[in-house]
């Protein structure tokens, strides 16, 4: 199973650049989530990691780069496009086409087709094909040469929430297989639940990357919800021990640099009575607006672009910090 | 370049419009020349043969009209356009990227899809023109014969003829990456631009005394390529040899074959 590496790989367009400097490790038996805002340059890295797009650095997948692989789907699948067939092509003849460049066997079209839940569709014509659909075909082209690596860009997209959860326990289970999955995603509840490591960049570079816990712990500090009739003098006590206190809804308080035992504690000490009192870890959609704050390519003007996770979590602006 | 090859015969042979390109050009390529024949036919009953009027009569019939030296090929031009899908469905439906992650080598895919697509070509004009030229032996065999050694030789010519025209279109596609563009520009640059171009030469009193050099025009010496009816005065004379029309039409496909490919080269997917 392949280790990918990418070094040093780098993209302008119109002397604008795109991917600066990137370098990364995606290990086997893992799923690597690749996040970023908009425009952050994910799709242009997918693509020059495969050789796609002419610029900078390389990238191997077992020490050989992409070009370097004899019937490249066997060794590495990849999903770039929402919907990359001809329209008028049947599903299955589309398959056959890319099997018949990777001496891949004609069985496997139909199983691929199977296990992407296409069988019923397999000779029709993809202009009628959902968004989902084109998507369980692109994957279906990905997975055609049992490869070890597999490269995903946005592949839950268009795919409804059993769609969403089919291909997270799909990827998840080809990762326990040992193989290499790196995927891209907006939909950072499910990366969450999918991914084990994280590649974070913006604006083109690279801003973290290591396991999905050390990301999200090394950004946000769990805070403790404490629910009180007494919130004025609470928040004092805890104020005057050197915590953190952010009021969000009346009679409650959110308090970071003391633990839940030690606000509990205080509480009792003051006879403040709680209705309330329990532990909220950072989410990693917390982690990453806080993150990539200031790095959106694209941001938002005129409205409060103000994101408010639960209705106490913390803030983060359409436009940085 | 195995895979490659493998991957274009796929390819063409599971999209729709191979089929009803082929299926048109066979239609209007025989069927022009049964409404030719049949119109001789009726002539030459009526009036009688004056054996003049014979001469390149199995070669104009076999190329439906072309050998005539007067206008384009029409079965060659539709089955142009075979060649621009196969660079424009790339472009205008994202399955370059397919491609080229099935297939890493972009020289391999390249090769493969002038291949795959000239012989196609080539596959379809012979068989059009044969047939053709067998309509017409059932109708004209009483007064002459169709296929003479200059019809093979005009078939022949004309099979070149639709390779080159199918790969100059491809050529001209993979540049512009437009589909659409490319299929008008195959179309209005024969049968508009270059007549544009002849019509200064005759109105603009600078220009008149130098229409000799109109015999150059690419699409203009491609008609020379079967003409039967003219007498070329050496190669490069006025008119056009075949030979020296199909160095220059084949000259003006090997310039946008090579950009074709050198940009192919760079350019991003």
């Amino acid at each position: 199973m392949a280790t990918i590496a990418a070094r040093g790989l780098g993209k302008s367009f119109g002397g604008k650049p795109a991917v600066t400097d990137l370098s990364f490790d995606v290990q086997p038996g893992s799923v690597t989530g690749f996040l970023g805002p908009n425009g952050a340059g994910k799709s242009t890295t997918m693509r020059l990691m495969l050789g796609l797009d002419n610029g900078a650095g390389h990238t191997t997948f077992d020490g050989r780069r992409f070009a370097e692989l004899a019937h490249p789907m066997r060794h590495v699948g990849a999903l770039l496009e929402a919907k990359p067939f001809h329209p008028t092509r049947k599903a299955r003849s589309h398959l056959r086409m890319l099997a018949a460049a990777n001496a891949i066997p004609r069985s496997r079209v139909d199983e691929v087709l199977t296990l992407v839940g296409l069988t019923e569709v397999a000779k029709a014509k993809p202009k009628g094909f959902s968004m989902g659909m084109g998507q369980r075909l692109g994957l279906a082209a990905a997975l055609l040469g049992d490869p070890h690596t597999l490269i995903l860009d946005e592949p839950a997209n268009g795919l409804d929430p059993q769609g969403i959860q089919w291909m997270r326990l799909l990827l998840r289970s080809l990762a326990a297989e040992g193989r290499s999955i790196f995927v891209s995603s907006h939909l950072l509840s499910e990366m969450a639940l999918m991914a084990d490591h994280l590649v974070v960049i913006g604006k083109g570079r690279l801003i973290a990357t290591g396991p999905v816990a050390e990301f999200v712990n090394s950004a946000q500090p769990s805070a403790v919800v404490v629910r009180t009739p007494d919130a004025a003098v609470l928040a004092g006590v805890l104020a005057a021990e050197g915590a953190q206190v952010e009021a969000g809804e009346p009679g409650v308080l959110m308090v970071r640099g003391l633990t839940a035992d030690a606000v509990g504690d205080l509480a009792f000490e003051h006879r403040v009575r709680l209705h309330e009192l329990s532990t909220r870890a950072a989410t990693l959609e917390e982690a990453f607006l806080e993150r990539t704050a200031g790095v959106e390519e694209f941001q938002a003007s005129g409205v409060a672009a103000a994101v408010v996770s639960d209705g106490s979590g913390p803030t983060a602006g359409g436009s940085p910090s | 370049m195995r895979a490659a090859f493998a991957y274009e015969w796929v390819r063409i042979r599971t999209i729709r419009s191979t089929w009803w390109l082929t299926g048109l050009t066979l239609v209007v390529g025989v069927g022009i020349s049964t409404l030719f024949a049949w119109a001789i036919h009726h002539d030459f009953s009526t009036t009688g043969v004056d054996p003049g009027e014979i001469d390149g009569l199995g070669a104009g019939v076999v190329t439906q009209l072309a050998a005539s030296g007067q206008i384009p090929s029409v079965v060659c031009f539709i089955l142009a356009i075979l060649g621009i899908f196969a660079w424009g469905h790339e472009y205008r439906h994202g399955m370059i990227r397919a491609s080229l992650t099935a297939l890493n080598s972009r020289s391999a895919l390249w090769v493969a899809k002038y291949v795959v697509v000239g012989l196609w070509v080539a596959v379809v004009a012979f068989v059009t023109m044969v047939l053709s030229g067998a309509v017409a032996v059932l109708f004209l065999h009483s007064y002459l014969s169709v296929f003479t050694a200059e019809t093979w030789s005009v078939v022949g010519r004309q099979v070149a003829y639709g390779v080159l025209l199918a790969w100059l279109a491809m050529a001209f596609t993979s540049l512009t990456r437009s589909q659409a563009f490319a299929l008008t520009s195959i179309f209005l640059w024969p049968l508009l631009i270059e007549h544009l171009v002849e019509l200064f030469f005759l109105l603009v009193p600078g220009l008149r005394d130098n229409t000799e050099v109109l015999r150059f025009l690419p699409f203009q010496a491609a008609n020379r390529m079967v003409d039967v009816l003219s007498e070329p005065d050496g190669t490069f004379g006025d008119p056009l040899s075949p030979l020296g029309g199909t160095i220059v039409f084949g000259g003006l496909a090997l310039v946008l074959l090579v950009a074709s490919y050198s940009l192919f080269q760079k350019r991003d997917a």
